[in-house]
């Protein structure tokens, strides 16, 4: 559900439903124009914002796109590239040239294996949905310990917040280290207790985050926070 | 299709299990909540849903009339199958049946025919001319970890409640099958190096080899089965073999309250 | 006429052995979302007729040779479960699901935006638990919602409806009997904002007349169903569940 939004402008649509005239309107993601209408093509709630008619999907696949920060698996090594899962249709594919090591022909293997997971940024997506990762870039690395947890990527910004407010929050009280990627997957690292708590804290982002009830649910968790003692 | 293991997934499964926890909060023999409905198909002579976490399965059983086998003249039959169809889950592909199903049947079948709950000399019409056909199918529509356990119990909650449709094959009276026992299978898959009961989906894709256990009525064991790669020690079958005792008697006396509805 | 004389479809009072008027459909109950392991699903109930349908997808499209390089291909699997009927169906494709399957995915193919998912595949298995005449329209709606539910993107939904004859009268939705000893059945799949047709198939005996007033029982049971379709997804987010 999109923020900024009352309760009273929102309006769930299905797809073959007419949401308005077209006329004088852009058409944003969601929906297409058929003769003088608008036609929403996914189910979800309806957007206007500066003149562009959206749908924003209730439940949506990862469409990969360019800058992406996401957490990727290996899924297969060659010589000289990793192909990598990346919760999308397609997987992604990182050359030795974009890996953040100085990797001799052959060695890929002795850098990632398969299974090993890896916090990187989509370099590129063409139309065949071919898509290059990188792992050159601040931050860019092999992820050594920790969960990984999957969340539909409709419920990303639930687990942010507005400008990430829920998300440092859960850092602070669980004392971890907490990766959104774009891509629906989750990276938490931390002690066993701190990711337990995140990850029952990461559940009620999902199943509230976007409800009134949310704030005294976190709270109320935020009370049973490894990290209690001292904010 | 295989499915993809995370290092990290098995890593933190490994480092739970130090402290003795689950990934789900659960207590090591701790069982997920389990629904149970019975006569849920239409078209079945006995049928059962079972809902476990995530996990979703129907049992529906048929009857068919059939010549008995020769050596055999005055005995029915009895057959379990499962299909692990494409609906169930992204990992099962179309194709004819994998061997992941053939086990899954068989494992369920063997359970339920070597307890002895069906005497087969009951399903005899005519000696040597007619006999029943017994056919449990069982359908897996949503695996979200240990159908094993979910298809067992399904089988025998909708076998326990078939009505033999005698009158629409004209031989006499539509009567309740006799199924004397409840044989229940109890499942354990090696989670970062320990036994754990009734695994989730996440713990079966980080775990390890898995071990199904059916008991009858009396505690006997009617089927074992070892799945996967890897080995274990008697003491630790000694170990799941008790809780296997407690759950099935748990499981029997579900089955039992679904009857007495 | 069929040739089943002896069987009477219509009592004295005009209405049908189950009590339905004519141009009456049998209840139908829709629920969205019901399978935790699939991206989307879908149950749908028409009479005694139960439909399931999951959705995978979009993923890379396996094997290779189904691969198209400017749309996605949507892969159905019709399948009759074996306790389904009242004689077992053994496990396993037949002729008649093969040919279903087919124009199902056709017809899903007409109204799924393909174009959007290059070298995809989009598997939408469909799985009828008991059968009582009809099913495959009660699987053409269980597939729509299923992927509506999926967030696939769509320019409308198909419903599925059929309507037949018996005793030389055009009634809606045929039940098992009334397909068994009818004279004609014509089950179509009907884009209910657009009007529109993207699944027809038809058996029996209509004059162009019969054709025009089942067509026309169509139309009004599909903008029924329609609005259960769409109560059913709205009753599934509209709480703020998700």
């Amino acid at each position: 559900m999109s923020q900024g939004q009352s309760d009273a402008e929102l309006r769930l649509v299905t797809p073959g439903m007419a949401i308005g005239p077209s006329a004088g309107k852009r058409i944003g993601s969601g929906a297409v124009a058929h003769d003088d209408d608008i036609i929403a093509t996914k189910l979800g709630w309806v957007r206007e914002f500066n003149g562009t008619v959206s749908v924003d999907p209730i439940n949506s696949s990862y469409i990969p796109r360019s800058g992406d920060l996401i957490v990727a698996t290996v899924a297969e090594v060659r010589n000289n590239l990793w192909f990598m899962n990346i919760n999308g249709a397609f997987q992604g594919l990182l050359p030795m040239s974009l890996a953040p090591w100085k990797v001799e022909f052959g060695a890929a293997r002795q850098h990632m294996g398969i299974g090993d997971v890896a916090l990187a940024r989509v370099q590129e997506v063409d139309e065949c949905h071919n898509v290059v990762l990188t792992m050159k870039g601040i931050g860019l690395r092999r992820l050594n310990q920790g969960a990984l947890l999957t969340i539909p990527v409709n419920h990303i910004d639930r687990i942010k917040g507005k400008d990430n407010s829920t998300l440092e929050r859960l850092k602070s009280a669980s004392d971890c280290r907490i990766i959104v990627g774009q891509n629906g997957k989750v990276w938490v690292d931390g002690d066993a207790q701190g990711i337990a708590w995140s990850r029952a804290a990461i559940e009620i982002a999902q199943r509230c985050g976007h409800k009134e009830t949310f704030e005294a649910e976190l709270s109320a968790h935020e009370n049973n926070a490894p990290n209690r003692g001292e904010q | 299709m295989v499915e993809l293991v995370p290092t990290l997934l098995r890593q933190e499964l490994a480092r739970m299990a130090e402290s003795d926890q689950r990934m789900d909060g659960r207590a090591r023999f701790e069982a997920r909540e389990i629904t149970l409905e019975t006569d849920c198909l239409y078209n079945a002579e006995g049928s059962a849903k079972v809902t476990m976490g995530k996990t979703i399965v129907y049992a529906g059983v048929k009857f068919e009339i059939r010549t008995p086998w020769p050596d055999r003249p005055a005995e029915g039959s009895l057959m379990c199958g499962a299909e692990l169809r494409p609906v169930a889950h992204r990992k099962y592909e179309p194709g004819p049946p994998s061997p992941e199903s053939i086990e899954l049947g068989r494992v369920v079948d063997r359970g339920i025919r070597e307890s002895g709950c069906i005497d087969m000399a009951s399903l005899c019409i005519v000696p040597g001319e007619k006999v029943w056909g017994v056919m449990i199918d069982i359908h897996v529509l949503s695996d979200g970890g240990n159908i094993f356990d979910a298809c067992g119990l399904a089988a025998i909650a909708a076998l326990r409640t078939a009505i033999v449709p005698a009158e629409r094959f004209d031989v006499g009276e539509d009567y309740t099958l006799k199924v004397k026992g409840t044989p229940i299978m109890a499942s354990f898959t090696r989670v970062g190096g320990r036994y754990i009961y009734d695994p989730s989906e996440e713990e079966e894709l980080g775990g390890d080899e898995r071990i199904h256990i059916t008991l009858g009525d009396e505690g006997h064991l009617h089927s074992l089965q070892k799945g996967l790669r890897g080995v274990f020690t008697p003491a630790e079958f000694t170990e799941i073999f008790d809780v296997a005792q407690l759950r099935c008697a748990e499981l029997r006396k579900l089955v039992a309250n679904q009857e007495g509805n | 006429m069929g040739g089943y004389g002896d069987v009477q479809l219509l009592r004295e009072d005009g209405l049908r052995l189950d009590g339905r008027k004519i141009d009456e459909m049998r209840p139908v109950t829709i629920e969205a979302g019901i399978l935790p392991a699939a991206d989307g699903s879908a149950i749908v109930t028409q009479g005694l007729n139960v439909a399931i349908a999951a959705v995978y997808g979009p993923m890379e499209a396996h094997p290779r040779k189904i691969q198209r390089q400017d749309r996605a291909v949507i892969d159905v699997r019709y399948n009759m479960a074996p306790f389904s009927t009242s004689d077992r169906i053994r496990p396993g494709y037949n002729r008649r699901s093969r040919e279903i399957s087919k124009v199902t995915a056709e017809a899903l193919e007409s109204v799924v935006l393909v174009e959007r998912f290059p070298r995809s595949k989009i598997r939408v298995e469909i799985e009828i638990l008991a059968a009582e005449a009809g099913t495959r329209c009660a699987g053409i709606t269980a597939a729509s919602v299923a992927l509506a539910d999926a967030g696939i993107p769509m320019r409308d939904f198909i419903v599925g409806v059929a309507s037949g004859k018996v005793e030389d009268t055009v009634v809606l939705d045929l039940d098992k009997a009334e397909d068994n000893y009818g004279q004609a059945d014509l089950p179509v799949g009907i884009l209910p904002n657009t009007g529109e047709i993207a699944f027809l198939q038809m058996d029996g005996d209509l004059s162009p007349d019969e054709y025009n007033l089942a067509m026309e029982y169509n139309f009004k049971a599909a903008a029924e169903i329609h609005e259960v379709m769409v109560d059913a997804l709205k009753r599934r987010y509209e709480g703020g569940e998700n």
